[in-house]
């Protein structure tokens, strides 16, 4: 049976894992040139499976042959393909971007175990997309926070350390508290499967075992999210980290905590989440004005924008209370999630560049910049045109969606938030591209970038604002839910 | 303000503890009819997964994609090592190995790895597994080191990188070339036993790496040839 070989639900765990077991075994700074073409077939692989879903509906696997709730089910659905399209599209810009980073001799001693570390990421995220089981989720959080620390400390400057550290701290006190909320829950109904602990849930009143669950479980996921206020962790984190990591983990990882937090109150915690809705909408908005707040005042580029990551993680928590008006908010936090992620990605990436070419991490040094690194700094200002919300940008429909759904909810007092958020991001954004344009100081030298390095991040930043045009096709995925 | 901040901790603590006690006091002791028990499944399927230990069974068949996972994490938990290895400048020294020490190394180290191989075999049908076995080994590998036996490892060569990696990878190859049978991991009854041990027995060889790469990668002996 040759086609079974080619599942995608399998293939998309199965091939990072291989090419990252393999990475590591090519040895310190090897493996890149696999990694790129593993990531093709991953596109194809999600690709395919975006095309199944959308044709016969959603996809269970399971793994074992045996089934829920005896062993372990791996689910896909319109959510879970959209999010797997992300992660694989954004990983392989990054992969190319990153053979190009850590070639460069600056980079070369950070780069030693990028590849390995990058494979079993990805597995991780692809992993935690399509789980279907609450143990499994654990281990696959437990795996992408570990694959993400590593990550942050490459490199091994002291900076960089103490971020890595505080991040692993953060991260573990998460899992840990996740993983308590699924010992309760295990032991008031016996599974952990989702499809079986749904109706289990929904049945009866709630007991004070689930509600504490589900709180336990949130607060975990909600730290890994770094939604205001257990956001401390991720600027230095984001921003101390090399360029390609920090496009990873601020496009992709911070959007796993998200994802789950969704998907659970989607499923099984429908009955008892309700009740938190307005304060995840708060806490949402506080982290846009929070965070945007920040990234006027701070004055290194890579931590405006990983404050800037922090502000456009405060929309998708918009969605919360507006959840129950129908099914248009729901396609407002899939289409910001996805167009933040390219465009994040996109940023970093050229902020990336604009630290290699300048020698510097400082929005004082970026004078002159326009001249020497166009494509770069247009690459910047088409993600700012995403993270600002203007036409055509999937940034601006998942803007309108969330405003749409305000409106119809009745619940207008998110929409000043929206608003404000936008003309925010606009006022950080400037703050770079100003720079930018004033005249080189006489005794400005700018390092030669690599031309792959700039044309990455300028594809990201492009399918970032013409996701906008396509936004039919990804909604449509979400309607194959059923 | 730092005060504060502890009494907002320990208060916050304190409402967790209690709160959790309660739940699990409002458990009743027997499950209700209406929740999962899943210990008859994990017997009456036990047949066909190749071991007669349930715990077994749940690890490497039943749950054995957790398990794949875990060894991911563990290996990762070593790069990551490793990327804080080579960024270290100074190393920690192990203390001279005493006379006494070295015999009871020398006398030890056998049994150890008698030991571990015993475990290996025994997890089929009793308490036991890849993982205890792993974690004996590598008490062995740390214990020779600490006696001076065998150096700490610097940064690792081409074999120690396949051997760390090839527990995984058999088990990663296991499991995907069971997909011609409908599913990842799914074993045929018939071959199960023989899979789950040739897991193992890469799973033990691989972790004990793992383990003691965990502890050596670190160590540096200085002041001795």
């Amino acid at each position: 049976m040759p086609a079974a070989y080619a599942d995608p639900s399998a293939g998309l765990i199965v091939l990072p894992l291989a090419w990252a077991a393999a990475a590591f075994v090519l040895g310190p700074g090897r493996g890149g040139g696999m990694a790129v073409v593993a990531l093709m077939g991953q596109c194809a692989l999600a690709l395919g499976l975006a095309v199944g879903v959308m044709q016969t509906g959603p996809r269970v696997h399971a793994v074992g042959g045996w089934g829920a709730p005896l062993g372990i089910d791996l689910a896909a659905d319109g959510l879970t393909v959209l999010m797997l399209l992300l992660a694989q599209s954004v990983a392989l810009a990054v992969a190319v971007y990153a053979r190009g980073y850590f070639a460069d001799h600056a980079h070369r001693a950070q780069g030693l175990w990028f590849w390995p570390q990058m494979g079993f990421l990805v597995a991780a995220l692809n992993a935690l997309f399509l789980s279907a089981d609450l143990f499994n989720l654990y281990v696959t959080l437990e795996l992408l926070g570990l694959a993400a620390v590593g990550l942050v400390a490459v490199g091994g400057a002291a900076g960089q350390m103490a971020a890595a550290l505080r991040y692993l701290v953060v991260s573990l006190i998460a899992s840990g508290a996740y993983l308590m909320g699924v010992a309760l829950l295990y032991g008031a109904h016996g599974t952990v499967s989702l499809a079986t602990l749904g109706p289990l849930l929904a049945a009866g009143s709630p007991r004070l075992a689930d509600s504490l669950a589900a709180a336990l479980m949130l607060a975990g996921l909600l730290a890994k999210t770094a939604l205001f206020p257990f956001h401390a962790w991720l600027p230095p984190a984001h921003g101390r980290a090399p360029a390609p990591v920090s496009a990873l983990l601020s496009a992709l990882v911070v959007k796993a905590g998200f994802y789950l937090v969704l998907r659970l109150w989607l499923g099984p915690f429908a009955p008892l989440a309700a009740p938190a809705g307005p304060l995840l909408g708060a806490l949402g908005a506080a982290a846009v004005l929070f965070g945007s707040w920040q990234a006027l005042r701070t004055a290194h580029i890579k931590r405006l924008v990983a404050w800037s990551t922090v502000a456009q993680l405060g929309y998708l928590f918009l969605v919360f209370p507006l959840l129950d008006s129908g099914g248009q908010a729901l396609a407002a936090a899939m289409l910001q999630a996805v167009a933040h992620g390219l465009a994040k990605a996109a940023m970093f990436a050229a902020a990336g560049v604009l630290v290699l070419a300048t020698g510097r991490d400082t929005l004082d040094g970026l004078a002159g910049v326009a001249s020497r690194l166009p494509v770069t700094l247009f690459a910047f200002g088409l993600a700012g045109v995403t993270l600002m919300g203007l036409p055509p940008s999937g940034g601006f429909l998942a803007k309108w969606l969330l405003i749409d759904a305000a409106f119809r909810a009745g619940q207008w007092g998110w929409v000043p938030v929206v608003i404000g958020g936008g003309l925010l991001a606009a006022a950080y954004v400037f703050r770079v591209l100003r720079q930018a344009f004033l005249l080189a100081p006489p005794a400005a030298r700018f390092q030669p970038v690599p031309r792959r390095l700039e044309w990455t991040a300028f594809a990201l930043a492009a399918a970032s604002v013409l996701l906008g045009l396509r936004a039919g096709e990804l909604l449509a995925l979400l309607g194959a839910d059923g | 303000m730092r005060g504060a901040a502890r009494l907002l901790v320990a208060t916050l603590g304190l409402a967790l503890a209690a709160a959790l006690t309660r739940a699990i006091g409002e458990l009743p002791a027997e499950r209700p009819s209406q929740a999962v028990d899943l210990r008859p499944q994990v017997v009456a399927h036990l047949d066909q997964t190749g071991v007669s230990h349930p715990v077994t069974a749940v690890l490497l068949d039943y749950r054995g994609y957790d398990t794949l996972l875990e060894v991911a994490v563990l290996a990762l938990a070593l790069i990551a090592l490793l990327v804080l290895a080579g960024a270290r400048d100074a190393r920690l020294c192990a203390p001279a190995g005493s006379p006494l020490l070295v015999s009871l190394a020398r006398g030890l180290v056998p049994v150890v790895v008698l030991t571990g191989g015993y475990l290996l075999w025994a997890g089929a049908h009793r308490p036991g597994g890849a993982f205890q076995a792993a974690a004996v080994l590598a008490a062995g590998a740390v214990l020779l080191q600490l006696a001076g036996l065998m150096p700490a490892w610097a940064s690792p060569g081409r074999w120690l990188r396949l051997g760390l990696m090839l527990g995984f990878g058999v088990f990663l190859g296991v499991a995907y070339g069971l997909l011609g049978r409908g599913a990842l991991l799914d074993y045929p009854p018939q071959w199960a036993g023989a899979l789950i041990l040739l897991i193992e027995t890469g799973l033990t060889l691989s972790l004990g790496l793992t383990l003691a790469g965990l502890f050596l990668f670190l160590t540096e002996r200085r002041g001795r040839p």
